[in-house]
This record gives C-alpha cells, sequence and structure tokens, in this order.
C-alpha cells in the first residue's frame, strides 16, 4: 500500500504545476451586469496584457443590460462597457494597444436567459468565434447570474447542444457556478442537482473568489514548505484562531460628491445576509485552509479531500449553542471615511426606491443581519478544545480580511509576571486584503537597563515585497477553469458539508423571530454584544 | 537613487494607507530592497489648535525616535468652521543614534469644530492592529472635563498620556483627574488592560529622587515628625507641578490633610497633621522663570535647634540640596534635559501602572478637595 502511495504520486505531476490554459472560448452569462463589469471582463484584459491567455481565445457575453435591450452594435456595446469597467477597476491601467487586441475578441449575444431562441444564437455565434478564431470547440461558461436562473440557464445549453460529453478528449465544456449556491442546504442540493444533471462533476467549477487570492493560497506554502509552522499547528501551541471579514462598504455606494445612491446590493443581500454571503462560503473556505490536514498532493480531489475533512468536523449547534456562540447584529448610522452614512434600514428603503420595487412587507423592520460573530469547533485530533473565532461585518471601520493564528501564552513567570500588563501573545496573521501579506508579532525587549518587553510586528507585504501588483483572484481562477485546475474550486461534497454546519444556525433564527437586532455604529468593531462571545473564554477580538 | 525626504501631501481618507506605501517606497528608492517594517506601535495625539499642532509636527520625530510608533495627528480646530475632515499623509525619515535610518508613518487629520466627531472614526479606520495604542491628549482641557471625545478615543488604547502642566482651575481639575483615572483604568473592555499617566509626573523623577536621598534615614532620627513646613516655588504654569510632588511628599510622610486654602494666582497652603504637630505645606508661585519646580524648603527641628533643608535648581542643570547652616558641600545630581517628546517618548515605554502616582493622586485630591470646599 504505501509503495503504491508514492508511486501514484511519482507517476502524476501535481496538477497545479503541470497544466497550461487551452484554447477555449469564455462565455459570460450575465456579461452586461455588474460582475462582469466589475470584475470579469476587468480580469481577463489583465491576463491579455501579462499574455497568459492562450493563442486562441475570445470572450462572448450573453445576457441583457438593465435597460432591456441593446441599442445600436450588440459588440460595440459589451465593448464600451468593458473598457469602462476596464479604466475604473483594472489592476493595469487601460492600454490602447492591449485594448485593440483584447476587444477584437469581445462579443456580446443579447438575449434573455429563458429564451430558447436567443441560446440558438448564441450557439450559432459560439461556432462562428470558434472559426473565426480557430478555437477546437472548448467553452467555459461563467454564469454570473442569480442562483434561481442557473437551472434555466443550464437546462437550455444542454437543449441547445452545447455541452460536450466529459470525456470528449478534444474540446472540452466547462460551467463556472457563482455563489452564492442556494440560500440554504435544500436550495443549494437543488441548485447542484440541476447543474449535475447537466454537467459532470469534473466539469463543474463552483467559484469563490476568495480561494484566488494570493494570501490564501500562501496559506498552503506557509503551513507546508516552512518547516517551523506545522509542527506548531495544533492545539498543543495554537490559543485559539479569528478569521475576520471586515468590509468599509455598506448596503449601496454613493457618490462622493452628491451623495446620491450610485448603486445597491439590496436586491440581493436584503434577506441574505452575512451569514449566507460570508461565513457559509468564503470564511468556511478560509477556514479549512488554515484546518486541513496536510494532503499528499497538490492534486485537486486530494486538496479538496482535505478540505472536506475539515468541515465534516465542524461541531454542530445545538440551540443553546447558537444562543451562546453566535451574534448578528446590523448597523445603523455612523461614519466611514469622514462622512455621515445611513444605517441599514433606511439603505435597504432607499435601495427599493432607487430600484423602483416595492419594499417587501418583511424588509419594512429588517431583520437581516450585517454582522456575524461566532465561536465554533472542529472536533478532530489537531483541533481539539481550540477555538476558532469567526467575524464579519459591513460598514466596519476598514477592509481588512485576516486570519490570526494566536499562540498561547508563554507561563506567567520571567517576563509575564505583571498582573496588569500581560504580555501580548505571539500573533501570526496572515492578511487577504486590502494588502496581501503576513505579520508576526513578537515579543522584544526595549532597549536599556530595565527590562521592558514590548510587541514588534514584523510585517512582510505582497505588493512592496514582490513588485508589480498582485493578481486579482478572478484573474487566477479563471485561469485555472482553462486549464481544468479545480484545486480552488468548491466540490459539491464540500458545499453541502459548508450548508449542513450553517443551517441549524439558520434555523434557530428563523425559530426565535426578533424584532430587531443588536445595533452597530458604521464604523465601529461591531457591537458590544459581540464580546459575550469571546471575553468570557479571557481572550478579546482583534483590532486590525 | 533613494530620496532622503518626500513632502506631506493630501489624500481623501481612504487612500492614506496607499500613500504611506507610496513614500515609504519612494523614500526607500525604486530598485532597492523590499519594504519590511517592524511596528511597535500607534499613537494618536489629539489637540486643539492649529499652533500647538505646528508644535507637535516638530516633535514628532523626536517621540518616534524614543518609542517607534505610526503617529496620527488628530487636530480639532477650535477656530475654523470646516466640517470636511482633511487628511495629510507624511513618511518622515528618522535618524535613530547616529545610526540607521527609521521611518515615522504620520497622518494629520484635521477638522473645524463642528466636526470633532469624525475623528474617532478616521482614527479607528487607521490604527495598526495587533500593536499597543496609546493617546497623548496634547489638548489643554484636562482630560476629565473633555467629554466624549476622549471617551470615544480611549476605546481602543492601552495608554492616555496628558501633561498637566498647564492645567488652569488647577483645584478643580486635580480633584478630578484622581477619580477620571480610576474610571479610566477600570473600564477595561473584555479584559483589555489600560493605563493613564501624566508627562508632569514623569517630570518629577528627579526632584523625588533627590528628596529621597535627603531625607534617607531622617526617618528614624525622628526628623519627619519634626517637619514644620514644607514650601515649594515654581514657575508659571507649574502649580500642579508642585502640587504632585507635595501630595507625593506627604503621603510618604505619613500626614493627613486637614484643610486647605488658596490665593488664586498666589499660594495654597494646606495643613496637615502627624504624630507630633500640624505642619503646613506651602506651594507659592514665582511670577517668573521655568515653568517648573524651583526650590522647595523643608523647615524642621533637630537637636534642640530648628534648621532648614533647601533644595534647589544649580544653574539649570543640577538639583541641590543643603541643609542651613551646616558647613557642607551642596549635595547635587545632573538633571538630563527633559524635552517634552522625549518624555512622552519614554512614557509610551512605560506600560505598567505606577502605584506611587496612583497613590500620589489619591493625596492630590484630598488637598483639592479641602481647597473647593
Amino acid at each position: 500500500m504505501p509503495d503504491d502511495f508514492v508511486s501514484a504520486r511519482q507517476a502524476e505531476p501535481d496538477v497545479s504545476k503541470s497544466l497550461l490554459p487551452q484554447s477555449c472560448q469564455l462565455i459570460i452569462f450575465g456579461a452586461t451586469g455588474d460582475l462582469s463589469w466589475r470584475k470579469l471582463l476587468p480580469a481577463v484584459y489583465n491576463l491579455n496584457i501579462d499574455g497568459v491567455l492562450p493563442s486562441h481565445f475570445a470572450v462572448v457575453g450573453f445576457g441583457l443590460p438593465a435597460e432591456g435591450q441593446v441599442a445600436g452594435d450588440a459588440d460595440d456595446y459589451i465593448r464600451q462597457r468593458a473598457k469602462d469597467g476596464i479604466r475604473r477597476f483594472s489592476r493595469q491601467p487601460l492600454d490602447e494597444d492591449h485594448w485593440a487586441d483584447f476587444a477584437r475578441a469581445l462579443f456580446l449575444v443579447p438575449g434573455s436567459f429563458n429564451d430558447a431562441r436567443a441560446y440558438a444564437l448564441l450557439k450559432a455565434k459560439i461556432d462562428a468565434v470558434d472559426q473565426q478564431f480557430g478555437i477546437p470547440g472548448s467553452h467555459v461558461f461563467y454564469l454570473a447570474v442569480p442562483p434561481t436562473l442557473i437551472g434555466t440557464c443550464v437546462e437550455h445549453l444542454k437543449t441547445a447542444g452545447l455541452i460536450s460529453d466529459p470525456n470528449e478528449p478534444r474540446a472540452f465544456t466547462r460551467v463556472i457556478v457563482e455563489k452564492p449556491i442556494g440560500r440554504d442546504l435544500n436550495s443549494a442540493v437543488d441548485i447542484m442537482q440541476v447543474v449535475g444533471a447537466c454537467f459532470a462533476e469534473s466539469q463543474t467549477y463552483r467559484i469563490d473568489h476568495y480561494l484566488g487570492k494570493e494570501t490564501v493560497q500562501n496559506l498552503l506554502v506557509l503551513r507546508f514548505a516552512n518547516s517551523i509552522f506545522e509542527p506548531l499547528w495544533n492545539q498543543k501551541y495554537i490559543d485559539h484562531i479569528q478569521i475576520t471579514v471586515a468590509e468599509e462598504e455598506g448596503l449601496a455606494q454613493y457618490d462622493a460628491a452628491t451623495g446620491e445612491m450610485l448603486a445597491t446590493r439590496a436586491g440581493y443581500y436584503e434577506g441574505i445576509g452575512a451569514l449566507r454571503d460570508m461565513v457559509q462560503n468564503h470564511m468556511l473556505q478560509v477556514l479549512c485552509l488554515v484546518a486541513m490536514e496536510p494532503p499528499w498532493s497538490l492534486k485537486p480531489d486530494v486538496v479538496r479531500d482535505a478540505k472536506a475533512g475539515v468541515l465534516n468536523c465542524l461541531r454542530r449547534m445545538t440551540d443553546a449553542e447558537v444562543e451562546k456562540n453566535v451574534l448578528r447584529a446590523q448597523y445603523i448610522e455612523g461614519d466611514i471615511n469622514g462622512k455621515r452614512v445611513p444605517g441599514y434600514r433606511k439603505e435597504v428603503r432607499e435601495s427599493f426606491e432607487v430600484m423602483k420595487r416595492p419594499l417587501p412587507s418583511e424588509s419594512v423592520h429588517s431583520t437581516t443581519e450585517t454582522f456575524v460573530a461566532m465561536k465554533l469547533f472542529i472536533d478532530n485530533w489537531r483541533w481539539a478544545g481550540v477555538p476558532f473565532y469567526l467575524r464579519t461585518g459591513k460598514r466596519l471601520p476598514k477592509r481588512a480580511s485576516e486570519v490570526a493564528i494566536q499562540f498561547k501564552d508563554v507561563p506567567q513567570i520571567l517576563f509575564n509576571d505583571h498582573p496588569d500588563v500581560p504580555l501580548e501573545p505571539t500573533v501570526l496573521s496572515l492578511r487577504v486584503q486590502p494588502e496581501e501579506g503576513l505579520a508576526m508579532r513578537i515579543a522584544s525587549k526595549l532597549p536599556g537597563p530595565k527590562v521592558r518587553i514590548y510587541p514588534v510586528k514584523m510585517e512582510f507585504n505582497y505588493s512592496s515585497s514582490f513588485g508589480g501588483t498582485t493578481p486579482e483572484a478572478y484573474e487566477r481562477l479563471i485561469l485555472d477553469v482553462m486549464a481544468g485546475d479545480a484545486t480552488l474550486f468548491m466540490r459539491r461534497d464540500a458545499v453541502e458539508a459548508a450548508w449542513r454546519f450553517v443551517m441549524p444556525i439558520l434555523d434557530h433564527w428563523e425559530r426565535v423571530r426578533v424584532r430587531d437586532l443588536p445595533e452597530y455604529q458604521c464604523g465601529t468593531w461591531g457591537p458590544v454584544e459581540a464580546d459575550r462571545i469571546i471575553a468570557p473564554d479571557g481572550r478579546q477580538w482583534r483590532t486590525l | 537613487m533613494t530620496e532622503t525626504q518626500v513632502h506631506p501631501r493630501s489624500v481623501p481618507l481612504r487612500e492614506v494607507e496607499r500613500e504611506l506605501l507610496r513614500q515609504m517606497k519612494q523614500l526607500q528608492g525604486a530598485d532597492e530592497r523590499p519594504i519590511q517594517r517592524a511596528r511597535m506601535a500607534n499613537l494618536v495625539i489629539y489637540c486643539a489648535r492649529q499652533e500647538r499642532a505646528v508644535q507637535l509636527y516638530d516633535e514628532i520625530p523626536e517621540v518616534a525616535a524614543v518609542h517607534p510608533a505610526r503617529v496620527l495627528l488628530l487636530l480639532a480646530d477650535e477656530e475654523s468652521p470646516s466640517t470636511e475632515l482633511k487628511a495629510t499623509v507624511l513618511v518622515r525619515p528618522l535618524r535613530i543614534d547616529g545610526r540607521g535610518f527609521g521611518f515615522c508613518e504620520q497622518v494629520t487629520l484635521e477638522v473645524g469644530r463642528g466636526a470633532v466627531h469624525h475623528l474617532p472614526f478616521a482614527a479607528r479606520a487607521l490604527l495598526i492592529g495587533d500593536l499597543p495604542t496609546n493617546l497623548w491628549w496634547a489638548a489643554p482641557i484636562p482630560p476629565p472635563f473633555a467629554g466624549p471625545i476622549l471617551h470615544d478615543l480611549s476605546e481602543c488604547v492601552q495608554q492616555i498620556v496628558y501633561d498637566s502642566l498647564g492645567w488652569t482651575d488647577p483645584a478643580r481639575a486635580v480633584a478630578a483627574a484622581a477619580t477620571w483615572l480610576d474610571r479610566v483604568e477600570r473600564a477595561e473592555r473584555s479584559g483589555r488592560w489600560r493605563v493613564a499617566s501624566d508627562v508632569n509626573w514623569r517630570r518629577l523623577k528627579y526632584w523625588r529622587r533627590m528628596l529621597t536621598q535627603a531625607l534617607e534615614g531622617a526617618e528614624d532620627r525622628g526628623l519627619f515628625d519634626s517637619i514644620g513646613e514644607i514650601r515649594v516655588e515654581h514657575g508659571p504654569h507649574a502649580v500642579v507641578q508642585a502640587w504632585m510632588l507635595m501630595s507625593w511628599l506627604t503621603g510618604q510622610l505619613g500626614w493627613k490633610v486637614r484643610g486647605g486654602k488658596v490665593e488664586p494666582g498666589v499660594e495654597m497652603a494646606w495643613s496637615c497633621h502627624n504624630a507630633t504637630g500640624e505642619p503646613l505645606v506651602r506651594i507659592v508661585r514665582r511670577e517668573e522663570g521655568p515653568h517648573e519646580i524651583q526650590r522647595i524648603r523643608m523647615g524642621f527641628h533637630i537637636d534642640g535647634r530648628d534648621s532648614l533643608l533647601d533644595l534647589f535648581v544649580q544653574d539649570g542643570r543640577r538639583l541641590a540640596a543643603r541643609v542651613e547652616g551646616v558647613e557642607e558641600a551642596a549635595r547635587t545630581m545632573t538633571i538630563p534635559p527633559q524635552p517634552p517628546a522625549e518624555l512622552v517618548g519614554r512614557q509610551l515605554s512605560d506600560r505598567e501602572r505606577d502605584p506611587v502616582f496612583r497613590a500620589s493622586m489619591g493625596v492630590a485630591q484630598v488637598m483639592a478637595r479641602s481647597l473647593l470646599e
């Protein structure tokens, strides 16, 4: 058995090291939408500038703009929109030469997702583009659409004959499914079943863009490429772990000069909340990378097995434990970047006015949580008794996502014997955004005759250390799909396991309906009530 | 080519971190090694006047040279009607001990009197996580009377440093300070510790040392109980400094305060009692001179005669002590220069509660109440 194990590893080089993106078309469903404008098209443009796209490549957008119809030439429309998005959001500035090269391979098929005729037009366009760019019939469908439309899209794709056999050697079809995958376990299973009926698991890439961030990937390198960390990475040396995803943004975005609402996520976020939006996917995925056992290879399924191992060990909470270990809250009026910003409920009301949609009755006194803090445990040998504190919220003082590993205190003798000023424990923090990097807080003696200990934070910053700009997560992930590397994508069983962990919390909240949630002012680190999750353990939330 | 200086730049608040990094890189040079930062602390400085901000601007490198920190200089300009928050970024190179360079990240946040409430939010967003945060309260108003702004700013700080030098209405301020110290140090949220420190107390270090040495062995000889009067003379603005020294000394001598009276701008006096009598403590203001204690005279009775211990500042650089009528050279102690910035810098490194300071403030409060009654 061990010999087979070793020879299997030697025979198959790690996928991530060996695969290159293959010639294909990227077909973006919802190409006229917000995600495409802000993230996807700028990401593909950056890949083009960096020269990492396959030689035979084109992008075809599919969908209708918010205004309903495309005025004028559809290709011109998407090119203008892409140019605008690149100008605003691209990591690298718009360069006219590169733009011309990129634009000539960018097209739009305007059409509704539930219109069979539109799929016929889409198929015709895809075939024509294959011909024009010498693409061997390989297609990546990026479903940047709401979860309710996923089933419709994949069924139409199948009917239109746009999905190839997963074993087809010459050309591939792959589908990228955006989060959220469902709004609870049942709906997630439904979505995955409907996708699974049309695409094989090997063709399905469930994207969580957090996993494409350099620091998240660097977690594996940090743990398994440095000899000093892994021996300490367990309940014997680690006191606790905090994972924080802090957002500065609220529900809506405003014009800095006029205060006018420019965009709102209310249509998606209201009724969803932070637990579903952040914890169930991003944070649990990051947790997996922090807590998983060393995989024996970097092959996608080996890594994904290790991650699933963590999710399967998450301790499910009883009602009493949810009450004790989970806290939700909602932001009220406060201050961000020197400006007064409204509270959540007001933003919801104004958002629906702007969207010209009636305010749902349950949103009049919305109890959608914009902040969640929780304590959880992983019941396995490595992590027995080590609390993981997760915290996420909107309208916090700064945009910052970090994983902090706090090591156990040194004994309260020698340098740690003063009851008033206990030594700050050693902390290794991995910053996921905005400036990706890592930092180590250690205790150091201040110069001078007296023994005075002070914490020092040694910092390593990606962008300033390696020069240039770090690729956006979407760039890496789109490239991985073209290369057929599913390591950084969520497998079906992992999605289900994450929902299974979250469901007792959602169910409890559903049962104990409250009229008002605890509140926190915009621009603060959350409600004081969040302390009750961590303070009784003698610990405290970190300030980032 | 490495630049040795960058210029302050005003940026929108959300661009501050990026600008800090840009300036840091500019100072280090485009083709040189990556930026590696070792950071120790955050220092938030609050002031309320433009001219004080200018003064602090000059002092910041001295503070940071003693105790490296990211500095957030908050100016709530009493005279400005502006409601906009303005952020100015400057990375300042520091020469440390004449050897290598360090950097001081400085962010100045400026608002008018009507927009002070923006400052705690803005400061919160700019603190470096995982590191102690200190607040230097550099406004003339004593912390106990500062109101919500100090409360909000101190929410996430571990040390509040203030300077009682120049407090007006000292009796009321001193009386409130002791209570405030109790409150601020106990108001710990979720296990965080917090201390408050007065730079003026730190200035007294050499006076206290000198007094301790001068009175060494005096208790055994019964001198403590024979002291009839202690008179402290101080320059303008140094009344609280003199007061703290006297509260410390009376506490050390074991005296109890019975009552006090004040002649504003001239003198404060307290009658005390000890085992054998009712000694007097007087704090006398000199019209001119440095803003510090100038002289202490202690009258006592020994070997059947009255005598006087005289402690004074000699040449501005030494403390001297001599007993009148004794043909002995004065004992002297060199006082190193104590510029305010260096005092603050050193205070930042001292994070432990000072029980002697707290006990002295307790006595000072009793003395203050006796004046206010």
